[in-house]
């Protein structure tokens, strides 16, 4: 009895030893940060120095209007690029998955491979697509679709667009790939039923497919929402650093930028970090709540 | 059983071949010492270095140097290592000298003071110096200088009916500078400048052709003045005249340059390189002092955009090497360093602002490259005499961007007038500094 207690001690003993790596570098690279955030939130950073003051940072924060701004970019990617690119995927997934018999492979890769590719090298190349007299308002201009070059990188509205359209094309196939999964575990005899009870395509799409790939766009909707609280790269490459003027600034953008660009004041992006995580938190909570409980049904 | 002994063999003989590997190298006595740089741009920043680091090492073979091109947000790696107390941060950097100011007040200990270390900076172009000292202290050693000019091309002038002769080397003002941009739009369709629409360099260069300051004495916003007023007006003059062929970002300025899109562009002499680096430039482009703003007392036919100038790290390793490798090639006037300065003007359009430097023989000599092989740093350098010093504070970069966005909304009637622009500027301006 003693030495089957010793022994499990001995089990205890060892199993800490075997985790001990993982709860240290857990502590050095999350819990640490964690915690010391919670001091520079409280400061004014400059370089070397910092002083306190309080809850300051948030004062300003609902003062600065490239910071509101940016929160407001955030929400409207957020609700125009979403469900657009979660419905281009499922579509493109449905496609995939029975209406086309070769090629398969082939159209699979090429609707994926933006997902894996660098933006950095791409944005280069779409930058001089996007150009007002760009090639691609050029063959606009040409097909007699617009009167005016459009400013894709110039006007504050369609460089919206135009960074709403290059995450549409880096992400799509990337959900995508979820949903090819989640209609192969869809039982065909389904389909079979209600094509005996005559229902068409579209009907099957929406009383089928979707309903039963609820718990996958789910996934995809989380994931993507905190993608887009997130959203740095196109913003900072494509539209060149949120312009113009501010027009595309994201939250992540200014917080890199108010910590490593502008000011190195490290505490107001802390702040604002806290925001952006509080605002996500949320997100991701609502969401389950709305579409969970019929996804576990 | 067997099996495993002669994995465990190959273990063994694995660890002991790595083992003596890594004290094979350990072993080796250090006899060079490296010193890192840190800079942008191969053709132009890291080819001057090169070429520093060849003349140092004729008198000190034993030295490396090892200059890594950090093309992609230098500033924010450096604010990490400053930030981490000097971790993984070069011996040696190259700052852009409308951010060192920042660096300076943000990090007060983390440059190396080199008028302690004997630099005589006398011999150096004062407006350099400047953004530089903070006390009695310098803290870099000046590199290039960014003296600007209006770049025409002769060819859409002739193609227009005006004779390019009739105004080379000539002052203009900007009401000349416009009827001539006219003149060339009206025959050749092409929009006299090559203009990026989100960037500011030149507003600025024009406002401190005025002798206008973005910043008061006490470092506060000064946006109001007649100076700045008077450039922006200018500008949008510019604009709704069609004289402006405008693009996004830098890479696609120089693309437009290069593709025959305008009839010029108003830079600096750093440009020399990409324009030289296209072969049907060739004879086609002259520069013309920068054109001055009627009514503005204090205004300059010069103006200067860029430059940058290199500092030494106090967390280096290898201080008293970076140092010397800086002091003894860049600021010192030996034959060799005079013809090292000589070469990085011809081949790269590097003109350096050690003034010694400023009478070797490229400096004088034509360029055939240019219209009528006009001498191009003959002029350049002559214009940088009369640069009005602009101020560049630690605050530089806010209000660069808040008013480089002001302005874009002005252009596209987002803020109806100059008033309600440089408000604009001013609150952002107010709200990222947070002040």
């Amino acid at each position: 009895m003693k030495q089957k207690a010793s022994f499990q001690r001995y089990l205890n003993r060892f199993g800490w030893f075997c985790v001990l790596p993982s709860v240290i570098l857990f502590g050095v690279f999350m819990l640490y940060p964690i915690l010391s955030s919670l001091y520079y939130v409280t400061r004014r950073w400059k370089g070397m120095s910092n002083t306190f003051i309080g809850l300051g940072n948030f004062i300003r924060m609902a003062q600065d209007k490239v910071f509101l701004s940016a929160l407001g970019n955030n929400f409207l990617f957020m609700v125009v690029q979403i469900p657009l690119m979660v419905f281009l995927a499922l579509v493109l997934a449905v496609i995939l998955n029975q209406g086309i018999r070769r090629w398969k492979g082939a159209f699979r890769l090429a609707i994926f491979l933006p997902a894996v590719t660098s933006l950095v090298v791409v944005s280069v190349l779409f930058r001089v697509l996007l150009q007002e007299n760009g090639m691609l308002n050029n063959v606009l201009l040409k097909a007699h679709l617009i009167t005016q070059p459009i400013g894709w990188l110039n006007d504050a509205a369609w460089a919206k667009v135009t960074i709403i359209l290059a995450m549409t094309w880096r992400w799509t196939g990337y959900n995508m790939v979820f949903f090819l999964v989640g209609l192969q575990s869809i039982d065909p005899q389904i389909y079979e039923a209600a094509e005996v009870d005559g229902a068409s395509k579209t009907r099957q799409f929406f009383t089928i497919t979707i309903p039963l790939l609820i718990p996958v766009i789910l996934f995809s909707v989380v994931t993507s929402t905190s993608g887009t609280m997130q959203l740095f790269d196109e913003p900072n490459i494509l539209t060149w650093q949120g312009g113009p003027a501010n027009a595309t600034m994201t939250t992540a953008l200014y917080i890199y930028r108010q910590a490593f660009f502008i000011n190195a004041d490290f505490g107001y992006a802390t702040a604002m970090s806290y925001v952006v995580v509080l605002i996500s938190g949320i997100f991701a909570f609502a969401q389950m709540r709305l579409l969970g409980d019929r996804g576990n049904s | 059983m067997k099996r495993t002994r002669f994995a465990a063999i190959a273990m063994i003989a694995i660890m002991a071949l790595t083992l003596g590997a890594l004290s094979s190298c350990g072993g080796q006595p250090k006899m060079t010492d490296t010193v890192t740089v840190w800079c942008w741009d191969p053709n132009f920043n890291l080819y001057a270095m090169k070429e520093a680091v060849a003349v140092y090492q004729k008198a000190n073979p034993g030295v490396k140097v090892e200059i890594v091109d950090m093309a992609q947000d230098i500033e924010a790696k450096i604010i990490s290592g400053l930030q981490a107390g000097g971790a993984g941060l070069p011996d040696i950097a190259l700052f852009q000298d409308f951010r060192i100011e920042q660096f300076l007040s943000d990090y007060p200990d983390a440059f190396v003071d080199l008028k302690a270390e004997g630099v005589d900076y006398s011999q150096f172009a004062p407006y350099k110096v400047g953004p530089m000292t903070v006390g009695g202290k310098v803290y870099g050693i000046p590199f290039d200088t960014g003296s600007t000019g209006l770049w025409l091309r002769t060819d859409y002038m002739k193609e227009a009916g005006i004779d390019p002769d009739a105004y080379l080397g000539k002052n203009l003002t900007w009401s000349e500078v416009i009827a001539l941009g006219e003149k060339i739009k009206a025959k050749t369709g092409k929009p006299l400048l090559a203009y990026q629409s989100d960037n500011f360099d030149m507003l600025r260069i024009v406002v401190q052709s005025t002798g206008g300051q973005f910043f008061k004495d006490d470092g506060s916003l000064n946006l109001r003045s007649e100076a700045f007023k008077k450039s922006l007006a200018l500008f949008k003059e510019l604009n709704d005249k069609g004289l402006l062929y405008q693009v996004v970002g830098w890479s696609d300025w120089i693309n437009a340059i290069n593709s025959d899109t305008s009839a010029g562009f108003l830079n600096a002499i750093w440009m020399v390189g990409s324009v030289k680096s296209r072969p049907e430039n060739a004879g086609k482009y002259m520069v013309l002092p920068t054109p001055l703003i009627e009514g503005v007392p204090g205004a300059a036919n010069a103006s200067n955009n860029g430059g940058s100038s290199w500092y030494v790290f106090s967390s280096s390793k290898n201080k008293a090497r970076a140092v010397d490798l800086l002091k003894s090639v860049w600021a010192t006037a030996t034959p060799d360093n005079l013809e090292f300065y000589n070469k990085i003007l011809k081949d790269a359009g590097a003109m350096g602002t050690f003034l010694p430097s400023q009478s070797s023989s490229n400096y004088k000599a034509g360029d055939d490259f240019f219209y009528k092989g006009q001498a191009l740093s003959k002029d350049f350098a002559s214009w940088m005499a009369n640069v009005p010093v602009l101020k560049y504070t630690p605050n530089y970069v806010p209000m660069r961007d808040a008013v480089a966005h002001a302005t874009l909304n002005y252009f596209q009637g987002k803020l109806a007038t100059i008033d309600e622009a440089i408000a604009a500027a001013e609150t952002e301006y107010k709200q990222v500094t947070g002040k």
